[in-house]
């Protein structure tokens, strides 16, 4: 680190606090370490590290295996997708490992013109190898989502080192394939992964890509840290030097750390949405709400439709006018989330369907509509009483839980909170059917085919998390499903799931409540931050610090 | 002997204490009638701001007041239940083990050591992912690891004990060996085990609020452990969240220490009393 | 064989059914746990297909009986081996390995901190019991005892880290400062501090307690009176006597908070982000991980062996009446 520390930590802590002035640091790497005095600078400047407050610690690192946000925080500054999502790009994309993409006519093949002149961290060149061999053994085998993505995938035709043909069995839209390929086509370095273990290859740890930052040491139960790639494709990115990930697993800690002067950022909320109302008050701290219209979470009700009552239509319908959108977008969610009322959220204008029915919050309605169904207030007021499990992923899932039992005791359902831990919690709900009603966060991501359209397909084996294990099985929506997988025409994809949104809202297989994302809290020296729609799992090459 | 003015001004304020706590748990329904949980009023309204909601509302809107009066409930049930349990089966335990001696106390101690060896709240935690959360698993899961103690401090005691003159005058007297254990030394061992009782209830109190604190409390019952937790996240924004259960728990544990210090030194008067007859 | 040799002998023989009690338990409750290791890992990884999951159920041995996996995990444990952690992707070994290090020097240091600073102020408070000085540091003992750890530890780190800037906020060190001998002795102690503090403060209220509530009964024994009427000089009569003999239960507390302590720091350790025994036994739970539980409980086992073998001895030295029976 650069000798100008010491001097500037005591000009951040003397601005802070001047009884600080005389107090020297005893512990914590300061902040930045910059090289240049210019704290007004408008232009980049190079150097310096980024501490960042850690989300989770994942033990197998490597994004073309387990395509999840925890592990793209991290591993996505080492290892490159094909595309990433950008505000302005065409189709919301911009180019990193492949340089354009085409899509034929009959949906049987895509082409991509990959980057030439970029090396793997070991030094070996990268080439159309590398992307045929992530794609048909890691991605179409191995990734959560690759296998529903690439299902059809039959060979990848290298006719040079930089230009990769994926061939289809069948018809499988463009569509699908572009809005995934942030998300599922991380690519491995062959080199390493040919013949062996994939599953348990070392790498997988010790992550080996393209990307700007270059993985150097893993310390369980402390930090990741990622050192700059002096050799990284595009010329003058990097600009930091550094980035660290220190762990931090009590929920009030990221917040303090920020204040504390002892970390420059922490995303995924990691600060709770009830401190940031303060938070944002603390000079030197900027709260960003933007840069993750690419990773909307849904709130939702999940109803377990083989409860007699809860098949009954009339009675989710109930359930739909007992919920207060309005209390909780603004009480739960302080106002970052916006009501939902269908699969779709509408941070996504391809397939968005605005014109759906809104149950509007309305208990006199709800009671009616149980009243029709024939569950009449019995004894001591209630009409039934059901099982609720919050799924105990985020705090506002758990404080909507708390919401719900009391909205449903207004209507004359009693239900009773069941708390389990995160096993415990998935094992009930997708593999024992052990519920009533859940509370649960789906993640749209880009396309409705990746893990949307799986909550309302019928027929798959109990134990499929985050699916239709809820028991509703219904012709006309199981047809657009089908339809659409094999709809190569973007246009009359996007209608049909316009019509599946009608048909979902009316049907009520689930109950969206709002749509959410997450917000970053960063000091206001840091720049570039969230200036793309998943920019907390995108490489950050442009990001600085201002002296 | 045994009467209010013998006891000292700890256990006395400690009693007062406990009794109003016991009033206020009992009154429960009269103060703060309806579901403690219910969203009675606005979001994060600070105390003494609004008469209906004297002690102000959490993030939700739920009363303040209300959880602590109803959360006093909770919180005492969990304590005494699983104090009272965990102390009848420790010092159970001890006394037979230090007493006995021989091939029993060596069965008898390795089962505690190998509870002890397993940190209580560990063995809490464990026991509360396997049935999920809820008073009855709290009861049995704070208790699980907390008898050793008095089981430890009991054989303790009472191996201390059996070498003094009186145990020794009582061997030569023909009582029986159970006999001299349950008339002589358990006894004798009460001071220790009246503090540790306190300490018992004192500790079920605060694994209790921790594991709360981690996300493990029963959540359709308001406990103190719960309103910290809650109050934590806006520990800064609106420190009352957590201050004010937090004083009500820091207040019952003080009673029942000071309660449990007072008789526990009286009883060692009375003892002194007996051994210099 | 000297006597005590075969004492330390006999007492790790007879370590060994604690052992096999502990491990059968803490199985048994980790394997009724509703959900397993693939539940857990779903939970962090997101959406896996039913071949997917099947493949790694198979993996884990999980789609086997409990039965066959326990008796698996011990004829590997019989040859040393402490099996595969599904949570980390590594040998148990080597993640316990890492993490006994930092365990070791936060609870040997709140250890030492709490008996040694609090029989100390016992004695202090327990040299003439009803005095100011006993009062004040019996009711101040009351309220150490009274405040939870972590709750303590919340409000340290805002006072202490976030507005004066003097500590840490958590991390048992530096990140990646490359700092080396004195200094990065320096750094960890500074990281320390708090945690050590928060940790202690309950235990340290405790010894003071136990201290002063045994002297004071002491002063009341015969032996004593019959000192005092001898004539001797009350600071001899403190030390060499009363407290001498008042310590005894303190001593026997320490054997009995090691597991207390560790325990005690599953919440201390994640409200301090430090990478030690107590979140590692929580997440191992909360993972669903039952090789690493049962290594941590294991190793935290033999440590509270270890220091309750080295309590009994050390009664021995103390008490008189108390015979080592091996």
């Amino acid at each position: 680190m650069s000798a100008f520390f010491p001097t500037r930590r005591r000009f951040l802590a003397a601005s802070a606090s001047a009884a600080a002035l005389t107090v020297l640091p005893l512990g914590g790497v300061p902040l930045g370490g910059t090289q240049s005095g210019r704290a007004w600078a408008q232009e980049p400047v190079r150097g310096g590290r980024l501490v960042v407050a850690g989300d989770s610690e994942p033990t197998n690192l490597n994004p073309a295996i387990v395509a999840s946000n925890g592990v793209f925080f991290v591993a996505s500054k080492v290892i490159e997708p094909l595309a990433e999502q950008s505000y302005g790009g065409t189709d919301g994309l911009e180019p990193r490992l492949a340089t354009s993409w085409e899509g034929s006519e009959d949906g049987l093949s895509v082409t991509f013109r990959l980057r030439e002149g970029v090396s793997w961290h070991d030094g070996k060149p990268f080439t159309a190898a590398d992307v045929a061999f992530s794609a048909l053994e890691v991605w179409k085998k191995l990734q959560n989502l690759g296998r529903v993505v690439f299902r059809n995938l039959e060979t990848v035709e290298t006719p040079d080192d930089h230009t990769a043909i994926f061939k289809f069995s069948a018809p499988t839209p463009f569509q699908l394939i572009r809005n995934a390929l942030p998300v599922v086509t991380s690519v491995l370095p062959a080199h390493l992964y040919r013949d062996t273990d994939i599953a348990r290859n070392p790498a997988n740890q010790k992550l080996v890509g393209t990307g700007p930052f270059v993985f150097a040491e893993h310390r369980p139960g402390e930090y990741f840290l990622l050192r700059r790639n002096e050799n990284y494709w595009k010329k003058g990115e990097p600009l930091l030097d550094e980035i660290v990930y220190q762990f931090l697993p009590d929920r009030a800690a990221a917040g303090n750390a920020l204040e504390a002067e002892e970390i420059h950022l922490a995303a995924f909320s990691a600060v709770p949405l009830a401190d940031l109302d303060r938070i944002s008050q603390v000079p030197g701290l900027k709260v960003h709400a933007n840069g993750y219209e690419g990773l909307t979470y849904q709130l939702v009700v999940e109803i377990n439709h083989r409860r007699k009552e809860l098949a009954d239509l009339k009675v989710r319908q109930a359930i739909a006018h007992a919920i207060d959108r309005d209390f909780v977008v603004k009480t739960i969610f302080l106002g970052y989330a916006k009501p939902a009322f269908g699969p779709i959220p509408a941070t996504d204008p391809t397939f968005f369907e605005p014109d759906l029915p809104r149950a509007a919050f309305d208990p006199a309605r709800a009671e009616a509509l149980l009243d029709e169904a024939g569950y009449k207030r019995g004894d001591g007021g209630t009409r039934f009483a059901l099982r609720l499990l919050p799924a105990p992923f985020f705090n506002e899932t758990k404080q909507f839980g708390d919401y719900l039992r009391q909205a449903l005791a207004k209507i004359g359902i009693d239900a009773q909170i069941v708390g389990n831990d995160t096993p415990a919690h998935l094992k009930a709900v997708y593999t024992d059917h052990d519920f009533d009603i859940a509370v649960a966060t789906p993640v749209y991501r880009s396309d409705p085919a990746i893990s949307t359209t799986i909550l309302f397909q019928s027929g798959l084996p109990a134990g499929v998390p985050f699916s239709n294990q809820y028991g509703f099985a219904d012709q006309p929506i199981d047809a657009l499903i089908d339809q659409a997988a094999a709809e190569i025409d973007g246009a009359r994809r996007a209608g049909l799931y316009r019509q599946l949104q009608k048909e979902v809202a009316q049907k009520l297989p689930l109950i969206n409540v709002a749509d959410f994302s997450f917000i970053t809290v960063a000091r206001d020296t840091v720049r570039n931050v969230s200036d793309n729609p998943r920019w907390a799992v995108s490489n950050w090459s442009n990001v600085w610090i201002a002296g | 002997m045994t009467g209010w003015g013998n006891i000292g001004w700890q256990a006395r304020f400690g009693l007062l204490l406990l009794a109003a706590l016991g009033l206020m748990a009992l009154a429960a329904p009269l103060i703060a009638p309806g579901d403690p949980l219910a969203l009675s009023g606005p979001p994060l309204l600070r105390p003494f701001l609004d008469a209906a909601h004297p002690l102000g509302t959490d993030r939700l809107g739920r009363d303040v007041l209300a959880g602590i009066v109803h959360g006093s409930r909770t919180t005492l049930m969990i304590a005494l239940f699983s104090a009272a349990a965990a102390l009848m089966f420790g010092s159970l335990i001890g006394t037979l083990s230090g007493f006995l001696g021989g091939i029993v106390d060596l069965a008898l101690m390795r089962l505690t050591e190998a509870f002890q060896t397993v940190p209580a709240f560990l063995l809490a935690l464990a026991a509360i992912s396997m049935s999920g959360p809820g008073i009855p698993t709290l009861v049995f899961a704070i208790s699980l690891g907390n008898w050793t103690q008095a089981a430890r401090v009991t054989r303790a005691e009472v191996l201390s004990l059996r070498e003094r003159d009186f145990v020794a005058a009582a061997r030569v007297l023909g009582m029986r060996p159970l006999e001299i254990a349950f008339r002589e030394i358990l006894p004798n061992a009460f001071g220790p085990l009246v503090s540790l009782a306190a300490i018992s209830v004192a500790s079920a109190i605060l694994i209790e609020a921790a594991l709360s604190f981690l996300g493990f409390g029963d959540p359709n019952r308001v406990t103190w452990g719960s309103m910290i937790a809650e109050g934590r996240t806006v520990l800064r924004a609106a420190p009352y969240l957590s201050v004010v259960p937090g004083i009500a728990l820091v207040a019952t544990v003080l009673g029942v220490h000071f309660a449990g210090r007072g008789l526990a030194l009286r009883e060692g008067v009375s003892r002194r009393e007996r051994v210099a007859q | 064989m000297p006597p005590l040799a075969t004492f330390l002998l006999k007492r790790l023989a007879a370590a060994l059914p604690v052992l096999a009690i502990v491990l059968l338990g803490s199985f048994a409750l980790l394997e009724a746990a509703p959900g397993d290791a693939v539940d857990a890992y779903i939970g962090r990884s997101g959406a896996l297909d039913a071949g997917q999951i099947e493949a790694l159920r198979r993996e884990l041995r999980l789609d086997e009986g409990p039965a066959n996996r326990l008796a698996a995990y011990v004829s590997a444990l019989a040859r040393g081996d402490l099996g595969w952690s599904s949570a980390f992707e590594r040998p148990v070994a080597s993640v316990v390995a890492e993490r006994l290090p930092v365990t070791l020097l936060l609870m040997g240091v709140s250890t030492a901190l709490a008996f040694l600073l609090g029989s100390l102020l016992g004695v202090v408070a327990g040299a003439r019991p009803g005095s100011w000085r006993d009062r004040f540091l019996s009711t101040a003992s009351l309220a150490l005892y009274a405040v939870p750890g972590f709750w303590l530890g919340l409000v340290l780190i805002v006072v202490f880290s976030v507005h004066l800037h003097w500590l840490p906020i958590g991390g048992i060190e530096a990140v990646a400062s490359g700092r080396t001998g004195l200094a990065r002795i320096g750094d960890i102690a500074a990281h320390m501090v708090l945690p050590v503090a928060s940790l202690s403060m309950i235990y340290l209220g405790l010894y003071l307690r136990l201290m002063r509530d045994r002297m004071a009964a002491i002063w009341n024994e015969p032996f004593a009176l019959a000192l005092k009427a001898r004539g001797l000089s009350r600071t001899r009569i403190v030390w060499r006597h009363i407290a001498r003999n008042a310590i005894v239960p303190a001593v026997t507390m320490l054997g009995l908070q090691a597991a207390a302590m560790l325990g005690g720091s599953v919440v201390i350790e994640s409200v301090f982000a430090i990478p030690g025994f107590g979140r590692l036994a929580a997440e191992a739970v909360s993972r669903r991980d039952t090789p690493l539980l049962l290594g941590v409980i294991l190793c935290s086992a033999l440590i509270v062996i270890l220091a309750n073998l080295l309590v009994d001895l050390a009664y021995g030295k103390l008490d008189p009446r108390v015979r080592i029976r091996t």
